[in-house]
């Protein structure tokens, strides 16, 4: 180090291209293991009580399945016949709520694949997708020929996500005159928000299924609340307008001439934005920002 | 920063949010990054940026980050602007000119701005995964903030009246290399008796050579602690008369000195009120940039001068620990310190770039350590330029990197000479000042969809918010 030059120096070179790192295709995608799930806990409890839960029931039902078959054929055959169908419904209770919130991962698996740019798996989605939606199904054999992402979005924007939008926005229209009728009569506030509530997740629900999602108890839950986090987040500029109106419609010398229909507007407004926002949150494409 | 009794109540008010974003795994940081002007700390914010989307679209420009979110990261996404006073942090106009045909740099920050990202990431427990259906992913916001460096230097003037302060500023201008440089001013000033009378002419005069002093300190003496910031960088309002005072040999008294301190108390409360109480009373992750090489090759005074900066502004900083930081979850949890422009140093050096650096914070990073806060220290190019190269010099071989330069776009090779693995001992000086040439960025995608080459920043972000992911 001692022998090592005492200060800075500079040499110049002759004028050359910029330098490039290649740093585009040095951080390109690739296949990363799925992450492993970790137990945590909670976790653990949660799926102990279940195990008990479920397999206890089961194991009880089978014993007095067979004690009952002890007793005779009929009682025996009419006790299986009641567990099972009882078990029966529970299971395909269980099995839709599953697949609904399957359903919705898909999306976010799509949305994802779009995001970065995955063709393989975008294209794999836009077809699963195409494969139950009525609008999209003539579409399958372009998806599969599309070259890009950006070509399968151009492909299902134009076609079957437009419609879909147009489609939306007409339910979007039906449940804001329904909540305008029903808040502009309705006799009190209390009322107005269960009316508003209720008409608002059936508006959610409808505007799923038209995406091919049919969401259970559990789905609607989840989809209720990508609806309003994309409504907090998504459509931001939105709020803007949103306020205006809500101050137009909250003017003094307005709500004398108006009464309750303004708080009515005001709901058949909401409704209208709830239809954008409930089709946003079911795209399998994410928005461009 | 004082206790502020409003302060408290407002970190009280936001316990109960703060704590429910934790719960349902969606909490805000602020993440604060400071650091001394020209330390780079918009091109920081650049390159984290662009990294943290393009990693959000698949690309690995963060392995480290990427493994510590044991690669459940899902996606990053700006969050909207709603309807903030403050200017938006302009990612894509800085990118757009770095890589423009000829890049430029960031010209120096003269005001406030600001962003928000979010990083989408999988839930990670089976319970969590299972249910990451129903109550969504996981999330984390990231608040940034961009700013004039020159102002944090007013951070340690909080605690301090006229007259503390006109005796620190002075004592740092007598020092022999300042004094050379603010030889007027101080002739000036010593030159007024004790209870001068008040004089507009005067306090006018008086602060044009003491902004005069400061620019000569900060321009060709590589200094950086001084005082007030806004001398230097007034801001987008310009010079405004509250600006016009400046350190007085006598501060005590009526007349001109009277004049001098209202002024000085009028700017710290402004300070205070526009600048500290609303963005850097409360944050919870801090990286401390600094410009170790630009420092080293100043001389020893501004290399002491850097040192003395940082010590004072960590100093005025909370870093956690007491027991109202507890009650109120406030305090910075995590801080790393990171020595900017390593891709100016070939490889082997830059281990000693980041033992040097971590050397002149010491202090601070003892004082967080007392506070139980982690802290870590990185060599750091937020966006490298430059390529490792061998340069022949008095006939040997040496380690070098080579560049393109700024000015006339020629291929350079600097040999930065030997960095130090501590501050160095007084012969290491006898080379005298010399100033690193600006080097252009390399070939960039001005749409910024893979990131932009760096050195160490994925390991940067793995240590300072790694954990939450």
């Amino acid at each position: 180090m001692s022998d090592s030059p005492k200060g800075p120096r500079v040499i110049l070179e002759e004028p050359a291209p910029r330098l490039d790192f290649q740093w585009e295709q040095a951080v390109v995608p690739v296949a990363v293991p799925a992450p492993r799930a970790r137990w945590s806990g909670l976790g653990r409890v949660a799926a102990g009580a279940a195990v008990l839960g479920l397999g206890l029931a089961a194991l009880d039902a089978a014993n007095f399945v067979v004690d009952q078959f002890g007793r005779g054929p009929v009682q025996g055959w009419a006790t299986l016949g009641v567990v099972g169908v009882g078990f029966g419904l529970l299971a395909g209770g269980a099995w839709r709520e599953l697949r609904s919130l399957a359903a919705l991962r898909a999306v976010d698996r799509a949305r994802v694949a779009f995001a970065r740019q995955d063709l393989e798996t975008a294209r794999a989605e836009a077809l699963r997708w195409a494969g139950g939606v009525a609008e999209a199904a003539s579409l399958q054999p372009a998806l599969r020929q599309a070259g890009s992402t950006e070509e399968l979005r151009a492909l299902l924007e134009g076609g079957p996500l437009r419609l879909l939008d147009a489609e939306a926005a007409g339910l979007g229209r039906v449940a804001a005159v329904q909540a305008f009728s029903i808040t502009a009569i309705s006799p009190s506030p209390g009322l107005d928000a269960l009316v508003f509530a209720w008409r608002g997740v059936r508006l959610v629900r409808q505007v799923a299924a038209l995406h091919g999602l049919r969401p259970g108890l559990a789905g609607t839950f989840a989809l209720l609340r990508r609806t309003l986090f994309d409504a907090a987040t998504v459509a931001a500029t939105d709020v803007a307008v949103d306020a205006a109106a809500r101050a137009l419609l909250s003017n003094k010398l307005l709500e004398q001439f108006a009464g309750e229909a303004a708080a009515g507007a005001v709901a058949a407004r909401r409704m209208l934005r709830l239809a954008r926002v409930a089709a946003e949150a079911c795209r399998i494409v994410p928005p461009l920002r | 920063m004082p206790a502020d009794p409003f302060g408290l109540l407002r970190d009280l008010a936001e316990m109960p949010e703060r704590g429910l974003r934790n719960l349902i795994g969606q909490p805000r940081i602020r993440l604060a990054v400071t650091g001394l002007t020209r330390a780079g700390k918009t091109v920081f914010l650049t390159a984290m940026v662009a990294n943290l989307l393009a990693a959000g679209r698949g690309r690995r420009t963060l392995p480290q980050l990427e493994q510590a979110a044991g690669g459940r990261l899902r996606g990053v996404r700006l969050v909207p602007s709603a309807s903030e006073a403050l200017p938006r942090f302009d990612v894509e106009a800085h990118l757009a000119a770095l890589a423009a045909d000829p890049p430029a740099w960031p010209g120096r920050t003269d005001d406030l701005s600001t962003l928000e990202v979010t990083l989408d990431l999988e839930r990670g427990s089976s319970l969590g995964s299972l249910l990451g259906g129903l109550i969504g992913r996981r999330t984390v916001t990231l608040e940034l903030l961009d700013y004039p460096g020159e102002w944090l230097l007013d951070l340690p003037m909080l605690d301090q009246d006229y007259a503390e302060w006109s005796a620190e500023a002075l004592r740092r201008l007598r020092r022999a290399e300042a004094s050379t440089a603010a030889h007027e001013f101080l002739a000036w000033a010593e030159a007024l008796p004790a209870g001068t009378a008040a004089d507009e002419a005067l306090a006018r005069r008086g602060h044009a050579l003491y902004r005069d002093a400061l620019r000569e300190c900060r321009d060709r003496l590589g200094f950086r602690f001084l005082q007030p910031g806004r001398v230097l960088n007034p801001g987008p309002r310009g010079e405004t008369p509250l600006l016009w005072f400046f350190p007085l040999p006598h501060p005590r008294g009526g007349g001109l000195a009277g004049l001098l301190a209202e002024r000085h108390a009028a700017y710290v409360a402004a300070q205070r009120a526009d600048f500290f109480e609303p963005f850097f009373r409360r944050f919870d992750r801090q990286v401390v940039l600094v410009d170790v090489l630009g420092a080293l090759h100043a001389g020893q005074a501004a290399f002491e001068d850097t040192a003395e900066a940082l010590a004072a502004i960590a100093g005025a900083l909370r870093h956690g620990g007491g027991w109202l930081d507890w009650l109120t979850g406030a305090g910075i949890s995590r801080i790393a310190f990171a020595a900017t422009k390593a891709d100016h140093v070939p490889a082997r050096q830059r281990d000693a770039l980041a033992a040097l650096l971590g050397h002149l914070v010491a202090g601070p990073q003892g004082r967080a350590g007392e506070a139980g806060v982690p802290t870590s220290v990185h060599a750091l190019a937020s966006l490298r330029c430059t390529q490792d190269d061998v340069a022949m010099l008095d006939g040997r071989p040496v380690a070098a990197v080579r560049g393109l330069l700024l000015a006339n776009g020629r291929s350079a090779k600097v040999y930065p000479g030997e960095i130090p693995l501590r501050p160095p001992e007084p012969g290491f000086w006898e080379h005298g000042f010399f100033e690193m040439p600006e080097f252009q960025p390399p070939r960039l995608d001005a749409a910024g969809g893979s990131g932009v080459p760096h050195l160490g920043l994925d390991a940067l972000l793995a240590a300072l918010i790694g954990d939450l992911l």
